[in-house]
């Protein structure tokens, strides 16, 4: 093998997942599910539609802004080290060929609209019937059934009636979403569970297959930290806490200061207040800068857990905004661990990228894009199993760039033959 | 389930010394699809989220909370004091029992009371073993202490969240430990079904951080590939226009977005195709990008003019217009207007529309469970159903040491007397 144009994917002997296979028809709530699959081991193929390919390749950013079936940063992100094939479901002849490949997958990922997978060959009996031992995972924008079963979404749907949004934002601008899609980074990530627990049922009960309906809705339902109970015991509705922290549904203490050079996070206001608050006002005090926090009358209220009335909260608060704001943030989250107070610094990209904790772990891999002769940074091992390591798998394939590997050798599909299959638009 | 098929994870025991909100919420995955799950807490030190209410009639007690009860249904739990001479051995012992071992202390803490995956896989060869602290088990900061309101901000949520003039204030939850546990579950599970075929144990060292950075999106590569930086964007999207939420007249947000064609021919279809909407500079997609703010003005417009309170009339007259009444809209009725031409667009829910939701409530997704001190209360199971061998969220959260008799006498082998005189020495304390 030329070094120079590695195998898209690399392989994968040695992943927990290796011998599995996996069929991927998703859209954004699934793409990534299905490329975690592959880097635990499992042989992903991604199945596109003829010609054009999926309609994802279409999602920006695209790489050096130029638009193109092969340059979309989103379609590198998720479907990283898949193979691809291209395939025409809406076809009697690829229904025919979906068959055959469901007859050697363990797990098919879909994201139809519910109703609309089964003229596809794609819902439950279609896919059980071409192998009883197939799993297959659905994962749609409200589930299969309900008053909203049909209902569009996109993320940001997602995010509202998933309820993080209320819980997300200030009382000045109103709710607001997190810009990197996080309905859909739930709903892949739980269905990646789903599809494990699927997978382990089959092996304890002598090869059965299922079905795995997963929501949207209430992948993001599950991010709502303790509301959910705050509504259920106290019946109050927390709501965006801007810079400040949610305590029980009412807002508490600040959280987030500037510093010299960007943002950090502060537990409780450092530990200004609550039990560990000497340790941060020893600090203040040996910079000078306590603003007489350092008394015994304040350090005793400080530490009490008493709520303190607004006026020396503000007090507190601009205290330590004061001492914070001259200095850099990685040298005061150093200090402040040191001290015992667990903060951090707020990252952008790239400084999470050019973390010193990052490279001392050698968390970061470089993937070769021989197409276009350069190698990019990827995120690396979201875990690192001991026995059976995670691995990144190389670039995202292009459109039916394994069609002849996997007709060929999967399917015993010739080359005249699916050259016939091609003439059809059926591959 | 049809009674021929056993739980999932039926026959698996599982020692949980994981606290807060990561290490439970992948337990929890394993308890309510049949594992047998053991919290091993301290009296002494109960763990963090025993301690955070919200509390049962507001008072606090460790039997009280529920934000530990949501994460810990299913599950048994025991005391230990693992600084009584006796305290390790006594775990061990237990250990020995068990097929999974998971934790998220920070690094060493286990290997201090002699609970390392290298001592513990001695006593039982095929054991799975996950470390779930913030950083992993190396490196500068894998001592750092912190939860998930910190570690979103050093794993780039904070800077993801907010709009792009304010402070990068973050999503108002301690946003990765409910992201971040779905991966580790993910792992775990996958090493189970390859010990279940080869007989092999491992070890998983997890860093909280390193999975948070795979739900960032596209920003990594953005900024390797590009080298552009992506940032807070309210509720606007680098892909789509409109994309925003809208303040009804009763005060609720209502999202709406057009990411394809599709929607926003639908959109323009349902506002009854406005003058606005159908200019040439409205045409394509990045065009209408470049009109966001002229969109949004359009549309905030439009959400305060057609929209309604519950109790106001649905035709309404306009002031100083002649002509018939205009169609007002409840926040609903925009929602399902909307729907019904194929527009993305749904209602901001708060926690308590959240629980009147007739979605989740076919879903069932609340589970309703009886706790002995706290009462009928709702826990979230989780966002998938499996059609053959669903969760079943058997019981709920254990009160602090509920099982030690069930797990120190059946499991351990401790006889009556041992129990009592190690009880009365503080062993389970």
């Amino acid at each position: 093998m030329n070094p120079e144009s590695p195998p898209v994917p690399l392989e994968h002997p040695a992943g927990p997942l290796a011998g599995y296979r996996v069929l991927d028809f998703a859209d954004e709530k699934g793409q990534l599910c299905a490329r975690i699959l592959g880097e635990l081991g499992a042989d992903v193929i991604k199945v596109e539609p003829p010609r054009d390919g999926d309609p994802t390749r279409q999602n920006g950013p695209f790489f050096k802004g130029e638009t193109g079936p092969d340059t979309s940063i989103y379609w590198w992100t998720m479907n990283a080290g898949k193979r691809s094939i291209t395939l025409q479901p809406r076809l009697e002849a690829g229904r025919q060929i979906l068959r055959r490949l469901i007859a050697v997958s363990d797990i098919i990922i879909e994201t139809n609209m519910p109703g609309e997978a089964a003229p596809l060959g794609l819902d439950y009996p279609s896919v059980s019937a071409a192998n009883p031992s197939a799993i297959l995972v659905s994962i749609t924008n409200f589930g299969q059934t309900g008053p909203y079963a049909k209902w569009h979404a996109t993320d940001i749907v997602g995010q509202a009636m998933g309820g993080l949004m209320y819980l997300n934002g200030d009382d000045e601008h109103g709710p607001v979403r997190v810009t990197a899609p996080q309905a859909y980074a739930q709903a892949n990530f739980q269905a990646a569970v789903g599809a494990m627990i699927a997978l382990y049922a089959r092996g304890v009960n002598n090869g059965i297959g299922q079905h795995v309906d997963v929501s949207m809705q209430e992948a993001v339902a599950n991010a709502m930290d303790n509301a959910q109970q705050i509504w259920d015991i106290r019946r109050i509705n927390a709501s965006g806490p801007g810079i400040h922290r949610n305590n029980n549904g009412v807002r508490g203490a600040r959280y987030l200061f500037e510093t010299a050079d960007g943002w950090l996070v502060a537990l409780q206001v450092g530990g200004l207040i609550g039990p560990g608050a000497n340790a941060i006002i020893d600090w203040l005090a040996e910079s000078g800068e306590a603003r007489g926090l350092d008394s015994p009358e304040w350090r005793a209220r400080l530490t009490s857990m008493q709520p303190l009335p607004p006026e020396d909260t503000r007090y507190v608060e601009e205290t330590l905004a004061a001492f914070l704001r001259t200095r850099k943030k990685e040298e005061l989250v150093a200090e402040a661990q040191r001290r015992g107070a667990g903060w951090a610094p707020v990252l952008s990209p790239r400084e999470i990228v050019e973390s010193h904790h990052l490279a001392a772990r050698d968390y970061w891999v470089r993937v070769h894009h021989e197409d276009i002769g350069e190698s990019f940074i990827y995120p690396g091992a979201p875990f690192k199993l001991g026995e059976t390591p995670w691995k990144q798998r190389g670039r995202a394939p292009h459109i039916g760039e394994h069609n002849a590997a996997v007709y060929g050798e999967l399917l015993g599909i010739d080359a005249a033959e699916l050259r016939r299959l091609k003439l059809k638009m059926v591959v | 389930m049809s009674d021929s098929l056993q739980k999932p994870f039926a026959g698996i025991r599982v020692a949980d010394f994981a606290w807060v909100g990561v290490g439970p919420i992948v337990s929890k995955y394993l308890a309510d699809h049949g594992a047998e799950v053991v919290r091993i807490e301290s009296s002494t030190y109960p763990e963090a989220l025993r301690r955070v209410g919200p509390f049962v009639d507001d008072v606090p007690g460790v039997d009280r909370s529920g934000y530990y009860a949501n994460f810990n249904s299913s599950k048994r739990g025991i005391t230990v004091n693992l600084k009584h001479p006796r305290g390790p051995e006594l775990i061990k012992r237990f250990i020995a029992t068990c097929d999974v071992v998971t934790e998220s202390f920070t690094p060493g803490t286990m290997a201090k009371f002699g609970l390392d995956y290298e001592s513990l896989r001695q006593l039982r060869p095929d054991l799975l073993m996950i470390s779930m602290p913030l950083y992993g088990q190396t490196g500068p900061w894998s001592s750092y202490m912190g939860y998930g309101h910190v570690l979103q901000a050093a794993a780039g949520y904070n800077h993801m969240t907010g709009w792009p003039d304010q402070p990068p204030i973050g999503t108002g939850v301690a946003y990765t430990d409910f992201l971040v546990p779905h991966l580790a579950a993910t792992a775990l599970i996958a090493a189970l079904d390859y010990r279940r075929r080869t007989g092999k144990g491992q070890y998983i060292d997890f860093g909280q951080m390193e999975a948070a950075i795979h739900g960032l999106g596209t920003a990594i590569l953005d900024w390797t590939a590009n080298g552009h930086e992506q940032i807070r964007l309210g509720n606007h999207d680098m892909e789509a226009a409109p994309h925003n939420a809208y303040r009804c007249r009763d005060g609720r947000w209502v999202v709406l977005a057009c990411a394809t064609e599709k929607h926003w021919e639908g959109l323009k279809a349902a506002l009854g195709r406005p003058e606005w909407c159908d200019m040439d500079r409205m045409r394509r997609r990045w065009q209408r990008i470049n009109e966001l703010k002229e969109i949004d003005r359009h549309l905030s417009f439009w959400f305060e003019d057609f929209t309604r309170r519950g109790d106001e009339p649905a035709l309404q007259a306009e002031e100083g217009v002649e002509g018939p009444p205009v169609r007002k809209f409840t926040t609903e009725e925009v929602v399902q207007l909307m729907q019904s031409f194929g527009v993305p667009c749904g209602i901001v829910q708060s926690p308590e529309a959240m629980h009147a939701d007739p979605q989740l409530a076919h879903r069932g997704h609340y589970w309703k469970l009886q706790h002995p001190v706290m009462g009928l209360r709702a826990y979230d199971g989780p966002s998938f159903r499996l059609s053959k061998t669903p969760a079943e969220l058997t019981k709920a959260a254990p009160c602090l040491g509920e099982d030690n008799e069930y797990v120190y006498k059946e499991i351990v082998g401790l006889s009556d007397e041992e129990f009592i005189e190690l009880l009365a020495d503080g062993a389970f304390e």
